[in-house]
C-alpha cells in the first residue's frame, strides 16, 4: 500500500466526515420542528409527521438512497450522487432524531411550563428560554448516539458511487490483492471521529455539572 | 366597569371537563389588599378556578376582570391570543404546589428570568430588586443555588419571590403548602402573612384552616364547583352559614386534634 493509497482513504475520510457533518447539521433542527410539531399537536401536520416517521423508520437507508437516486430523475428532478446522499442521510436521521426530541418534550413538566406562561411568556420566549435548554439537556445522549449511528451507516452511501473511507479502502485491496492494510486503516480512521463526537458530549455535560457544583 | 378599589371580579365563571361540572356560575370580588382564602374539600373545583383566572384554564363561561379589564377575551370580543394573554398574564403572580421552579436556571435567574425577559426591564434595576425579595424571603444566601439544592420550604420562598418579581397586582397561590413537609410549612406562611399585612391583593386556595383564619380577610368556601358561602374568617369558623361548612369544618377540627402539628 502506497502512501498515495493512505491519501486516498484520508480523502474518503473527508466525504465521511463532511458528508456525516452535513446530515447531522440539518437532520438536527429538522427532528426538532417535526418532534414539535407533533407535541403541540398541530391538526394535520402532527398525523402527517406521524406517517413519515413511521415510513422512514422503517425503511433502510440503502433503499431510500437508491429510491432517491434513481426515482427522481424519473419524475423529472436531476439529482447527483452526493445530493441525493445527502437528502437520504437528512431524512433518515431527522425520523430518529425526531423521536429523541420527542421524548424529552413529552416528558417535560407541566407545571414548569404554565409557570413560565403565568409570568407572560410567549409561546416563542417559553420555548427558547425554559423548554429548549432543558430537552437539549436531556436529549444530548440519544441524539449522539444517533449521530455516531449515522456516522457509520455512510458506508452505504458507496452504492450510489460516493468515495467514503470504506469505499476508498476496498478500491485499494481490489488494485493492490493486499486487503488487510486499506480495511485496518479505514477501521483505524473511524473510531477517533465518533470518539471526537461522544469526547464532545461528554465536554457539554462536564461543563453542565461544574457549572452546578460551582453554585 | 368595576371602581377602581376592585382588582378582581369573577362573574358567573363556570367550566366543565367532559361531564363533569367543576365550577358552576361562581362570582366573587377582591378589593385591592384583601386576602381571599378558597377553602373547600378536595374535587370542589379550588385550584381550577384559580386556573381559570389567569386563564391556564379557559372558562366555558362567565367573565374575569382584573382592575376592569376583561381577561382572555378582547375588546372586539374574540378570545385573545397568546401575546394578548402574555401580556394581561403579566400582571397576575401565580405560585403552584410543586414550585414549578425552573432547574435549568439559578435562585437568581428564577427572579430574573421574566422581569428582564417578558417586561424588558432593565437588568441591573431587577438584580437589585430580586436581591431585596430574596432577603425578604430569607434566601439571601441561596442566590446562585440551583433549585435542586433547595428544600420544599425554600423552593417555595423562592417561587413566592418569582412572582412577586413582576411587580403583580394580584397573587394566585395554588395550595402552596400542600406538597411540603409539615415542619417546613411554617416558613412558607411567615412570608405569605408578612405580603398580606403589606397589603398584597392575594387569592390563596389552601388546607391550611389555622392561616386562613388569622390571615385572611375573607373566606371563599366552594362545594361541587359553587360558591357556597363567603364572608369574614371570624364568622365563617365559629359560625358558618351553611351545612356544608359546618359538615367541612368538623372534618377538619377533627383531623388537626388527630395529628397536631
Amino acid at each position: 500500500m502506497s502512501g498515495g493509497d493512505i491519501a486516498a482513504i484520508f480523502q474518503g475520510a473527508i466525504v465521511t466526515v463532511t458528508l456525516s457533518f452535513i446530515g447531522i447539521l440539518i437532520g438536527l433542527p429538522i427532528g426538532l420542528g417535526l418532534a414539535l410539531l407533533r407535541w403541540a399537536n398541530v391538526p394535520f401536520a402532527a398525523k402527517v409527521v406521524t406517517l413519515y416517521v413511521s415510513i422512514l423508520r422503517a425503511t433502510p437507508l440503502v433503499t431510500l438512497l437508491l429510491l432517491l437516486f434513481f426515482a427522481l430523475p424519473n419524475i423529472g428532478v436531476p439529482i447527483n450522487p452526493i445530493s441525493a446522499a445527502i437528502l437520504a442521510l437528512v431524512m433518515n436521521t431527522s425520523a430518529f432524531n425526531c423521536e429523541v426530541w420527542r421524548s424529552a418534550l413529552m416528558n417535560f413538566p407541566k407545571d414548569q411550563y404554565e409557570a413560565a406562561q403565568s409570568v407572560g411568556m410567549t409561546a416563542e420566549q417559553r420555548f427558547r428560554r425554559i423548554v429548549l435548554p432543558q430537552i437539549v439537556r436531556v436529549s444530548l445522549p440519544g441524539l449522539v448516539n444517533e449521530m455516531s449511528l449515522l456516522i457509520k451507516v455512510t458506508p452505504v452511501l458507496a452504492v450510489v458511487g460516493v468515495v467514503d473511507i470504506t469505499r476508498a479502502a476496498v478500491r485499494i485491496g481490489a488494485q493492490t490483492y493486499e486487503p488487510l492494510p486499506p480495511f485496518l486503516v479505514a477501521v483505524a480512521l473511524y473510531a477517533p471521529i465518533v470518539f471526537a463526537l461522544v469526547s464532545l458530549q461528554r465536554w457539554i455535560e462536564r461543563r453542565q455539572v461544574a457549572a452546578e457544583a460551582a453554585a | 366597569m368595576a371602581e377602581t378599589s376592585k382588582v378582581l371580579d369573577v362573574a358567573g365563571v363556570s367550566k366543565r371537563f367532559g361531564d363533569i361540572e367543576v365550577l358552576s356560575d361562581v362570582s366573587f370580588q377582591v378589593d385591592k389588599g384583601e386576602t381571599i382564602c378558597v377553602l373547600g374539600p378536595s374535587g370542589s373545583g379550588k385550584s381550577t378556578l384559580l386556573r381559570c383566572i389567569n386563564w391556564l384554564e379557559r372558562p366555558d363561561a362567565g367573565q374575569i376582570y382584573l382592575n376592569g379589564e376583561r381577561i382572555g377575551i378582547n375588546n372586539a370580543g374574540i378570545v385573545m391570543g397568546d401575546r394578548e394573554l402574555s401580556k394581561i398574564r403579566t400582571r397576575i403572580g401565580m405560585v403552584f404546589q410543586h414550585f414549578a421552579l425552573w432547574p435549568h436556571l439559578t435562585v437568581l435567574q428564577n427572579l430574573m428570568e421574566a422581569p428582564v425577559q417578558v417586561q424588558k426591564r432593565p437588568k441591573a434595576e431587577v438584580y437589585d430588586e430580586a436581591l431585596a425579595l430574596l432577603a425578604k424571603v430569607g434566601l439571601s444566601d441561596k442566590r446562585d443555588a440551583f433549585p435542586a439544592k433547595l428544600s420544599g420550604g425554600q423552593k417555595q420562598r423562592v417561587g413566592i419571590a418569582r412572582a412577586l418579581a413582576m411587580r403583580p397586582d394580584l397573587l394566585l397561590f395554588d395550595e402552596p403548602t400542600s406538597a411540603l413537609d409539615p415542619e417546613l410549612v411554617g416558613e412558607v406562611l411567615v412570608v405569605m402573612r408578612d405580603l398580606a399585612r403589606e397589603g398584597m391583593t392575594m387569592v390563596i386556595v389552601t388546607h391550611e384552616m389555622a392561616f386562613a383564619r388569622d390571615a385572611a380577610t375573607r373566606v371563599l368556601f366552594l362545594d361541587r364547583g359553587r360558591a357556597v358561602e363567603t364572608g369574614s374568617p371570624d364568622r365563617f369558623f365559629s359560625n358558618p352559614e351553611t351545612e356544608r361548612a359546618r359538615q367541612f369544618l368538623q372534618r377538619y377540627a377533627g383531623d388537626t386534634a388527630n395529628n397536631k402539628r
